[in-house]
């Protein structure tokens, strides 16, 4: 993983932020998706994105990872526009089952990452071993993804995520097919990941306990077309632990200020 | 399948074989259909031994073969560089695909008479009929296989920074696979129909022509034993392509 990422200072003082959306405006088809986007990310920061259905958010992680640009304004990384994508980005898709290649095995999925970034293959199965180790597959390299369940194939994405060794990991509602427990499982996997390779993390979701379980900010978007609405910020101890974090007060005062705003959007 | 139940399958298969020879040798036997056109599958058999051993019947096999398999590798080589051409791009599919299905469904036989103009009654016209015959279901099931690549798939190596070539070799290429080799299971018995028609049209050496000449002098046996073959090459040839099916997609199980 990356060494630590000190936040380069400007002369004012402030960090300058490793992502940036100015002003930004997204039509598809002639509609509007996303309309006057401002929003910065710090370095190692875990930003996520809530909203209902239709307000962009997953437009929103298109747009940082390069696969899309924008209509209007300007997305930036690191200083400079995105201008497609890049081997610092990487994207853990929603649907894993259409985001691995059913015809490699575990190791195969993960390998993909390193041949892409033109890893000899002699060094493939030694960067491998400890990618899957780090997401509780080393018992599984030689399986296929239509014999894994959904967790154990959305940590395969995870792991051929990591194998790119990205600054930037962006999240598009990972874990929303998932049950219950593989869920939080999951959620805290991410997080002690996150936390020992201090990436930056944009995370899009639907859930609002998840966001705010995960997140340094929530970011909650309006639909129609798409835009900031309010941003919450997370005041909430770290490393964060599925019980006590879940009752802890400040959780529960977000948690209501949450819900009470998007019941107020989607009216 | 239970083991059982598969045991009992193929032993009802095996019965079944046994049954239709009995028919056949019982029909003969009684005289229900003249000799000269239906021989006992005692004789048959003889005359398939016979011209195994003793006879020219196994280079027969051997020409009908390798016109059969030189057909298909060449129109499956033609089928999947071109289709993977045409697939990989909406535009090229826009622009060729109304001319592909004009040309697909003529039958490849009316065409010997066009390959006949142009090559002469002569192994490269067989030839060239066989993979003209051939090519279709491997080109087609190609195009389809590179169109079906998911669009998230696509997204995958577009984020990892594949290029072209690396996205038709690692994406659509194995996406591809299991329609490539439909078809070239399908590709394969029409190879063989047009190996034994071309042989016969061209009096070429082969199975087909065997055939043609044993049913013009009446020689039923022969005649019988060589569509015994020509079924046993189908079987034994669709078999191990079944087989190299079930290895290659074996992420499929």
């Amino acid at each position: 993983m990356s060494a630590a990422v000190i936040p380069l200072q400007k002369a004012g003082g402030k960090p300058e932020p490793l992502i940036a959306f100015r002003r930004v405006d997204l039509d598809l088809g002639g509609r509007p998706i996303l309309r006057g986007i401002d929003l910065e990310i710090a370095r190692g920061e875990f930003v996520c994105v809530v909203g209902p259905s239709g307000c962009g958010k997953t437009t929103l992680l298109r747009l940082l990872g390069g696969l899309l640009a924008p209509t209007g304004g300007e997305v930036s990384y690191a200083g400079g526009p995105v201008a497609g994508p890049s081997a610092n980005v990487a994207i853990v898709f929603q649907d894993y089952g259409k985001a691995l290649l059913p015809w490699r095995n575990v190791a195969g999925n993960v390998s993909l990452a390193l041949e892409a970034a033109g890893v000899p293959r002699g060094e493939r199965e030694a960067r491998i071993a400890p990618l899957l180790r780090k997401v509780g597959l080393d018992a599984h390299a030689e399986r296929f993804p239509g014999q894994l369940s959904g967790g154990m194939q959305q940590r395969v994405q995870i792991a051929r995520c990591l194998a790119q060794e990205p600054t930037l990991l962006l999240m598009d509602e990972p874990f929303g097919a998932l049950d219950a427990m593989t869920r939080q499982a999951l959620q805290d996997e991410v997080l002690r990941i996150v936390q020992a390779s201090r990436m930056t993390v944009l995370f899009v979701t639907h859930d609002l306990e998840e966001a705010i379980y995960l997140g340094d900010r929530v970011i909650a978007l309006r639909p129609h077309p798409g835009r900031v609405a309010a941003t919450f910020e997370v005041d909430l101890a770290r490393p964060r632990e599925q019980l006590a974090t879940r009752e802890a007060p400040q959780f529960l005062r977000l948690r209501r200020a949450l819900y009470d705003f998007i019941e107020s959007a989607e009216r | 399948m239970r083991l059982s139940a598969r045991l009992g399958l193929g032993l009802a298969s095996v019965l079944l074989c046994a049954a239709i020879v009995g028919g056949w040798h019982l029909a003969t036997r009684f005289g229900l259909v003249s000799r000269a056109f239906l021989p006992s599958p005692e004789r048959t058999w003889l005359a398939l031994w016979r011209g195994l051993t003793e006879g020219d019947l196994r280079r027969q096999v051997l020409a009908t073969v390798e016109r059969m398999l030189l057909g298909w590798v060449l129109a499956s080589l033609v089928g999947i560089v071109l289709g993977s051409l045409i697939g990989s791009s909406r535009r090229a599919r826009a622009w060729i695909g109304p001319s592909l299905e004009f040309l697909r469904p003529l039958p490849a036989s009316a065409l010997i008479p066009i390959g006949i103009a142009f090559f002469g009654l002569s192994q490269s016209m067989v030839l060239a009929v066989i993979c003209f015959g051939t090519l279709w279901p491997m080109l087609l099931a190609t195009i389809q296989g590179f169109a079906a690549l998911d669009p998230q798939l696509r997204d995958v190596g577009r984020m990892l920074g594949f290029g072209r070539l690396d996205t038709v070799w690692k994406f659509a290429l194995p996406n591809a696979l299991p329609d490539i080799l439909a078809g070239m299971r399908l590709g394969l018995t029409v190879a063989l129909i047009l190996s034994v028609v071309g042989e016969m049209l061209a009096g070429q050496q082969g199975l087909g022509l065997s055939i043609l000449l044993a049913a013009r002098a009446f020689r039923s046996p022969d005649l019988f034993a060589g569509v015994i073959l020509l079924g046993a090459i189908g079987y034994a040839t669709n078999l191990v392509l079944a087989q190299v099916e079930l290895r290659v997609l074996r992420w499929r199980s």
